[in-house]
């Protein structure tokens, strides 16, 4: 009995000892110690000389688009030789196990966090703790609420206004005479439709251009099925819609066929990028006169900027000269500028051809 | 007098009066059918209705799978996952390749015996509550998703897209599929003996294990026929949407249920309806179409749904004679004395 005690105790003082430890060593990793600066032989300028370990945190990591945006983060890392070990976690759609990944991270110790804040808000207590601990805490993308160098250092967030206002002068430029545009995003009040549409709306001329449907977007969710119906029920309703805007157009490949059986053309679509959409529009370009289309890029990429700059303050680099992602003009079918529509129909429809990654590369990993 | 009459319709002729459900949501049916010419045209366009159908067949067949379960007294809360696996399966396992997708649909529904069994084996054998044992299996078959797609189904092959989602003589094909499955679901169920015994074990499990029916037998049956029509759907589903998410089946869990009991089968399990469910499937998905066409907001539109079902559980479980009698109790008093 007294052995079985002594050795419960020795193994609880073990424990704690261990705890300490860990508490010690990640206490405020380089939060003290001013960070050297100044770049590194054959690395980007971003890339400072102090030796960091960073830590990748997705909050929902099941789908193509997650999948190559995680691997441009971690080619971003790899450029960077300061960064001696990287680290991923995948939260799984789950807030509690978001928040524990990065609880976890900080106290393994990391030096900076790269976080996809995906439930928003609820993420706001765990960042601003990894902050406070003394970590590089840089969210991206998904707005968690809370301000720059309080909560976190940057928001690495992406630029819907920037989308909006491509999609606004397209329209403008190709169809100056006006026409019904019908506005398709996710789910009701995301914000993402509602910066798309202000910037819409702040540059077309009402008086010429009238969005059809519910304002500011008919809500689909994203989700094909729920689109498909959406739209089936716009075109019985509506005579004439010249241009559908999505923000996220590989979701309207089995509802703009719905055109066609009803005998009208598909009509102008502009949207973001897919290889399946790319093609999409090169089996049907032919049989719809009316079908042109335009994409601005999925922004696989956004999460390469969130990671130099978590990288930058670090490892003391130079910091990119913007905090926002803002996503180019990809394809445009009419101008034929930045680029033609494209379509490798060898390579998996679910790839982003606007991504930096090479095609090849990313249908290696959606085909692991 | 009474009993002669009774034996009369029971031999000479089958009863072939239309149920309570059938008549309820097909009289349900036409008033939404009018309410739609008159208030909004376009929803009843050819093209409206053309774009409706698909999703009513997918409806039917999931909500006739569901069916069976529920005429054993069970519920079946894994469709979501069984539908997301049928769509991962026959789009992911080909990824475009046409040669693949006859292989990849038997795959396919291997996977849904597999799920049956496995529900079947929980409830029937091990006697478990059923919406535990059938939302674990919906956890599994979602974790067997994600492990085949990590996420993402990819586009479905040209072929599914064609015998899924494509029209013949002006009618989609899923509307065939669906038929033929009611069609078997009918037969099966009403005209075999096993179909027979299968209603007689869902009416009273007790009566018929004291008259040597094999109950777990059919109960587990049940499970996996369930699992065999999800998987249909699934596939369906797939071709219809061409790009379809690895979490598709999600927005059917409801849905499935209404149908069955709109069309007027009992929870509690007995007679089935299948007829009734399929008319159901078409309500329901003409509703949806006919509150997009009408503009109604998406909140008020998912409130219609929610009324739709509630009016449908309502017709059937409120003993509509007492609550008669109940408000009718101050100018009729004497038949409330009786009952009471």
């Amino acid at each position: 009995m007294t052995i079985r005690k002594r050795f419960l105790s020795l193994t609880v003082a073990i424990g704690l000892s261990a705890v300490a430890l860990t508490a010690c060593s990640s206490g405020a990793p380089g939060a003290d110690e001013p960070v050297p600066t100044g770049t590194v032989a054959g690395a980007p300028s971003w890339c400072g000389p102090k030796q960091i370990t960073l830590g990748l945190l997705d909050g929902f990591g099941g789908n193509s688009w997650r999948l190559i945006t995680t691997a441009a983060g971690a080619d971003e890392v790899k450029k960077c030789p300061s960064v001696t070990k990287y680290e991923y976690a995948d939260g799984q759609g789950d807030t509690q196990k978001s928040i524990s990944d990065i609880q976890g991270m900080v106290a393994k110790g990391v030096n900076a966090l790269v976080v996809f804040p995906d439930a928003g808000e609820a993420m706001l207590p765990a960042l601003r703790s990894a902050y406070q601990a003394g970590v590089v805490t840089v969210p991206y993308r998904v707005n968690p609420g809370g301000k720059d160098g309080v909560d976190y250092d940057a928001w690495i967030g992406a630029d819907f206004t920037t989308d909006g206002a491509n999609w606004a002068k397209w329209i403008q430029t190709n169809l100056p005479d006006g026409g019904n545009i019908l506005f398709m995003s996710g789910p009701k009040g995301n914000s993402q439709g509602e910066d798309e549409y202000n910037a819409m709306t702040g540059i077309l001329d009402p008086a010429k251009y009238k969005f059809i449907g519910e304002t500011p977007f008919e809500p689909t969710n994203w989700d094909p099925a729920l689109s498909q119906q959406v739209l089936t029920s716009a075109i019985a309703k509506n005579p004439k819609i010249d241009v559908i805007v999505s923000d996220f157009g590989p979701s309207l490949l089995g509802a703009l066929p719905e055109f066609q059986k009803s005998g009208r053309s598909i009509p102008a679509l502009v949207t973001s990028d897919g290889n399946s959409l790319g093609c999409f529009y090169e089996q049907n370009k032919a049989a719809n006169p009316d079908f042109k289309m335009m994409t601005v890029a999925t922004g696989n990429d956004n999460v390469r900027l969130a990671v130099q700059y978590a990288v930058a303050k670090a490892t003391g680099g130079t910091l990119p000269s913007t905090t926002k992602f803002e996503a180019p003009v990809f394809e445009d079918s009419v101008s034929g500028t930045p680029n033609p529509v494209e379509c490798k129909s060898d390579l998996p429809g679910d790839i982003f051809l606007s991504a930096e990654m090479p095609a090849a590369d990313q249908a290696a990993l959606l085909n692991k | 007098m009474f009993a002669t009459e009774r034996q009369v319709t029971g031999l000479a002729r089958p009863r072939r009066r239309a149920s309570k459900g059938l008549i309820t949501v097909g009289v349900a049916l036409v008033i939404l059918l009018v309410a739609s010419a008159v208030l909004a045209p376009s929803s009843i366009s050819q093209g409206a209705v053309l774009g409706m159908l698909p999703f009513a067949s997918v409806l039917a067949v999931v909500g006739l799978g569901q069916m069976l379960v529920v005429q054993q007294g069970g519920i079946d809360l894994s469709v979501p996952g069984a539908v997301s696996l049928a769509i991962v399966v026959v789009s992911r396992i080909p990824n475009g390749d046409d040669s693949l997708l006859v292989p990849a649909v038997l795959l396919a529904f291997g996977f849904a015996a597999l799920a049956g069994l496995l529900n079947g084996f929980l409830v029937g054998r091990l006697g478990l509550n059923a919406i535990i044992a059938t939302l674990g299996t919906n956890a599994l078959l979602f974790a067997t998703v994600l492990g085949i797609s990590n996420g993402s189904p990819t586009t479905t092959t040209r072929l599914l897209q064609s015998v899924a989602g494509g029209v013949s003589f002006g009618i989609p094909h899923s509307v065939f599929f669906a038929a033929a499955v009611a069609v078997i679901v009918i037969v099966l169920v009403k005209k075999t003996v096993a179909g027979r015994r299968f209603e007689a074990i869902g009416a009273n499990p007790v009566a018929a294990r004291a008259t040597g029916l094999r109950v777990r037998v059919h109960q587990t049956a049940a499970y996996v026929w369930g699992q065999m029509l999800y998987c249909i759907a699934g596939i369906l589903l797939a071709g219809i949407t061409a790009q379809p998410t690895a979490f598709q089946g999600n927005t059917y869990l409801i849905p499935a249920v209404a149908v069955v009991v709109l069309g007027g089968t009992s929870l509690l399990g007995g007679r089935g309806f299948p007829l009734a469910t399929v008319v159901a499937a078409v309500f329901l998905s003409q509703l949806d179409q006919f509150n997009l066409a009408v503009g109604v907001p998406y909140a008020v539109r998912t409130l219609v749904q929610a009324a739709a079902l509630a009016v449908g559980v309502a017709l059937y479980t409120i003993d509509w004679s007492r609550v008669r009698a109940r408000f009718g109790s101050s100018t009729k008093s004497k038949p409330v004395a009786t009952t009471a």
